[in-house]
């Protein structure tokens, strides 16, 4: 952890035991408490919309299961804060997960819509359903709290509150710094690559809903013990707006940025009190000045003025970068992978992309894929990793039955790929971007990551080393620390491989890694393929650019209309007839297919 | 029988206002891709100012008029206030909660002018009851309806051949060649905003001599129109309709037959139940992406 956040969680801490202290009165006791239990809220929504990015405006849904699950179960069965916690957070899981599946198709907006819909359904189950939620009247006589037998006096629930919170903020904060919060950021800015790098994107939107979800389950549960009366006009529309503003105002994607939107929006309401009939007008008015003036609301903004105040170096410290070695690992296996695709065929309605195309990529070459526009050529890389499923046919890797599966996995089983046009993590660092890439091969779980273990220092370390010596191979431990989209376009390229590298894969997809690199930029990469492959990954080329082909490929695959239509060395392939014809359209004298490429 | 026939009308009567509203959805959605959260509160605006200019002395034509057109003034401003500056970014947080803060403000200045109570407009579609095969229904439910359907066909005719509305089109198709075509894209948009709005407040209008005006009134509704634009799929002005209809109906017999609350209940849930299973709306086209 960084020292400058070790100082917050003193300071917060700090803060939580002074309180108590110095409150007046019971009443100033009780709101500071009501903060404590937004604030498990915000920091739970901060997971959501910080990391993934998706807008959850039914926040107070869950907050409303929460309270309604805990209070039933207090008012019902006798039991117990620590009983109560449990169902509640159970129960908000569970919808979380349910909330977290529309995902799948719909984002945006959509997903907005869906939360905004669940919401108003919750609030009116609890007006309907009497026989449980005791309707419009609401639940009252919840007892007060205990903890395995033990009463808690008013201190006593404040202490369990205050010491929540404060874990709550702490195991948000490491699940940011985890590879989960790295793949959750990686997911929301391009979710085609995190899952071409073995990011399984449903998994990890899912788990941020869930964190969501029992956060203001958890929430709702301490609501009902400290009001000790619920009623569904507690948990409307309006108040899923504030959980949101709450996170915004603070700054989403910041460590305390939700604590301090709760903090503001639970003491504002006081004060705006003065204002009596303008209160809600100073409320939305509120609401619209931070979208135009703190749009990454304080702690973000803080951030960002002590980041142009103080910035910090471009590139990495040269003894880190001496110590990781640069180049590439040694292939993984004692074979080398070998790609082979069967009657591989794709269409889309009644357009057949790709017709039985055989591809044989032998373990260790350089392979090309050419072919004139509208050949297939993108249509195979999407089909192959898992973007298409194939309409017929089969492909593997050494073997190993691939068809049909999602990207994800295909990635994990060693393809990893590039894309035509640029698909990197843009607000991400150069050195994070090759961190996601080697994702897939870190093995520490949950708890270790929201637990800080050494096993996960372990392996971060070891992964941080690996991404430094891929940057250094390919040239960029002097740009580790720019967000990778201010990288100038020839450099995004590179990166690119690095990422699809550190996925230590045993195929390496390239698709039209020479388009808009300048000449001697293509010179580097021909010697850049050649190291890889002779480090023993596989490499797919997908090329329009001749020169490069002629200087790298072993073996020269052209498709036309979607089929395949030679495959052979490339001085064979440049004098056959029908290739020829493929690009000029008639017979021509050998020589000019190549200038009319390139 | 009587009373299926009472409910089919008056839900096409409350649907009827649902398509306008849905409307007007469709085609910011189509032109900015964003929408103004704040709509419900546009139609709020059109009837809550019909009422108090009724209530001035004007005339009812006049005061609606005026009504309807100071919702499109609304709209177009919003537009230029809240939604603009945040289009270009990535995600949709800022103009989503940007609108919702107009549309607080607004729910809460109508408040202090309106007063917290309910009024109904006087209108002369409210005068007495006529008789459809034994249920009863004011001539005004039955209009609202009719001028739904008569709108989108209006809208669709629009869009096909004027040269503002090809240019609608061009700019929900891609607003980069529009713009290099000539075409104004911030000022059609603009254009966009004002006509949902010119639905809106006119919806408010039509409804607010059967249900009563009121400052609060916009907000439920607006969230409707919603989920009825994306069941009906949002790229579909005929689909928005024939959803808007359906929607009204299929609410009011779930809320004679059973209760107010399992009336939200159901509408909602069938709007998520559609968008799990037609992600695009029943009637809407899908959006491909290429990499």
């Amino acid at each position: 952890m960084s020292r400058s956040h070790l100082l917050g969680f003193l300071a917060f801490a700090a803060l939580l035991v002074a309180v108590p202290l110095t409150a007046e009165n019971e009443y100033e006791l009780r709101l500071f408490m009501l903060f404590l239990i937004y604030g498990l809220i915000a920091v739970g929504l901060n997971v959501l919309v910080g990391l993934t990015g998706l807008v959850s405006l039914g926040q107070a849904g869950l907050f409303a299961l929460g309270s309604y699950t805990g209070a039933i179960l207090a008012v019902r069965l006798g039991a117990d804060l620590v009983t109560a916690s449990i169902g509640a957070a159970v129960v908000a899981a569970l919808f979380g997960v349910a909330l977290a599946y529309p995902t799948v198709r719909v984002r945006g907006v959509y997903l907005a819509v869906v939360t905004i819909a669940f919401g108003i359904i919750v609030e009116n189950v609890a007006i309907e359903w009497t026989a449980l939620t005791g309707g419009t009247t609401g639940l009252s006589g919840i007892p007060t709290p205990s903890v395995f037998g033990y009463e808690l006096t008013g201190y006593g629930f404040y202490g369990v509150l205050a010491a929540t919170l404060l874990l709550a903020t702490l195991a948000a904060h490491n699940l940011t710094d985890s590879r989960y919060g790295r793949a959750m950021l990686a997911v929301s800015q391009s979710e085609i690559a995190a899952r071409s790098l073995g990011v399984n994107a449903t998994a990890m939107r899912i788990l941020a809903f869930v964190a969501a979800a029992v956060t203001a389950g958890v929430a709702g549960v301490f609501y009902s013990f400290l009001n000790q009366y619920i009623s569904p006009d507690i948990f409307t529309f309006s108040d899923s707006v504030r959980f949101l503003l709450m996170v915004i105002l603070g700054g989403a994607a910041t460590t305390f940025g939700p604590v301090l939107g709760a903090f503001v929006l639970t003491y504002l309401p006081e004060y705006l009190q003065d204002f009596q009939l303008w209160q809600k007008f100073a409320y939305g008015a509120l609401l619209l000045a931070v979208m135009f003036v703190l749009p990454r609301g304080v702690m973000g903004t803080l951030g960002l003025g002590l980041k142009r105040l103080r910035p910090a170096a471009r590139g990495l410290d040269p003894a880190e970068v001496a110590a990781a070695g640069a180049g590439l690992p040694a292939a993984s296996r004692a074979t080398t992978a070998e790609l082979v695709t069967q009657g591989l065929t794709v269409r889309f309605g009644g357009l057949t992309a790709l017709s039985h195309a055989n591809v044989r990529v032998k373990g260790g070459e350089v392979h090309a894929l050419i072919g004139p526009n509208g050949a297939g050529k993108s249509t195979f890389v999407n089909a192959i990793s898992g973007v298409y499923r194939p309409s017929e046919g089969a492909f593997g890797i050494d073997g190993e039955d691939l068809t049909g599966k999602s990207q994800h996995e295909i990635a994990r089983l060693g393809l990893a790929r590039t894309f035509q046009n640029t698909e990197l993590f843009g607000e991400l660092t150069v050195l994070e971007n090759v961190l996601v890439g080697g994702q897939s091969r870190l093995r520490y779980g949950l708890v270790d990551a929201l637990l800080r273990t050494p096993r996960r220092r372990r392996e971060e370390r070891e992964l941080r080393a690996a991404a430094v010596g891929l940057l250094a191979f390919v040239g960029l431990t002097d740009h580790a620390n720019e967000a990778a989209r201010y990288l100038p376009f020839g450099l995004q390229r590179r990166l690119e491989i690095a990422r699809a590298l550190a996925a230590r894969p045993r195929l390496l997809l390239l698709d039209e890694p020479a388009a808009g690199l300048t000449s001697q930029e293509i010179d580097e990469l021909a010697a850049m393929i050649r190291k890889i492959a002779a480090s023993g990954v596989s490499v797919l080329l997908i090329e329009h650019h001749v020169d490069l082909i002629m200087a790298v490929a072993d073996t020269v695959t052209v498709l036309d209309y979607g089929q395949v239509i030679a495959s052979d060395r490339p001085g064979v392939v440049q004098n056959d007839p029908r290739v020829i014809e493929a690009y000029f359209g008639s017979p021509v004298a050998h020589g000019e297919l190549s200038e009319a490429s390139a | 029988m009587t009373t299926i026939l009472q409910y089919t009308l008056s839900g096409l009567a409350i649907g009827g206002v649902y398509a306008l509203v849905a409307l007007g959805f469709h085609i910011m959605w189509s032109t900015a891709k964003a929408v103004n959260f704040a709509h419900g509160d546009t139609l709020m605006i059109g009837a809550v100012l019909a009422v108090m200019g009724v209530d001035a002395g004007m005339p009812v034509w006049l005061a609606c008029s005026l009504a309807i057109l100071a919702g499109a003034v609304f709209g177009v401003a919003l537009e230029r206030v809240a939604v603009r500056p945040f289009t270009a970014q990535a995600n949709s947080i800022g103009w989503m909660l940007s609108t919702i803060a107009i549309g607080i403000m607004a729910e809460s200045l109508a408040t202090m002018q309106f007063g917290g109570f309910s009024r109904p407009l006087p209108s002369p579609g409210v005068d007495r009851p006529i008789n459809v095969f034994g249920a009863g229904v004011y001539p005004q439910e039955l209009l609202i309806p009719a001028v739904a359907i008569v709108l989108t066909l209006g809208l669709g005719l629009m869009q096909k051949r004027t040269l503002v509305g090809r240019a609608m089109r061009a700019v929900a198709h891609d607003k980069r060649a529009a713009a290099l075509m000539g075409i104004n894209v911030n000022r059609i948009v603009a254009l966009s905003f004002g006509l949902s709005a010119l639905l809106g407040a006119g919806a408010g209008v039509l409804v607010a001599p059967v249900i009563q005006a009121s400052a609060t009134m916009g907000v439920l509704l607006g969230l409707k129109g919603f989920a009825v634009a994306i069941i009906g799929g949002i790229t579909s002005a005929p689909g928005v309709l024939v959803a808007g209809l359906a929607f009204g109906v299929l609410e009011k017999f779930v809320e004679g037959y059973i209760s107010t609350a399992a009336r939200e209940i159901v509408a909602f849930g069938v709007m998520i139940a559609v968008l799990l299973v037609f992600p695009q709306g029943l009637f809407g086209k899908r959006e491909t992406v290429k990499v």
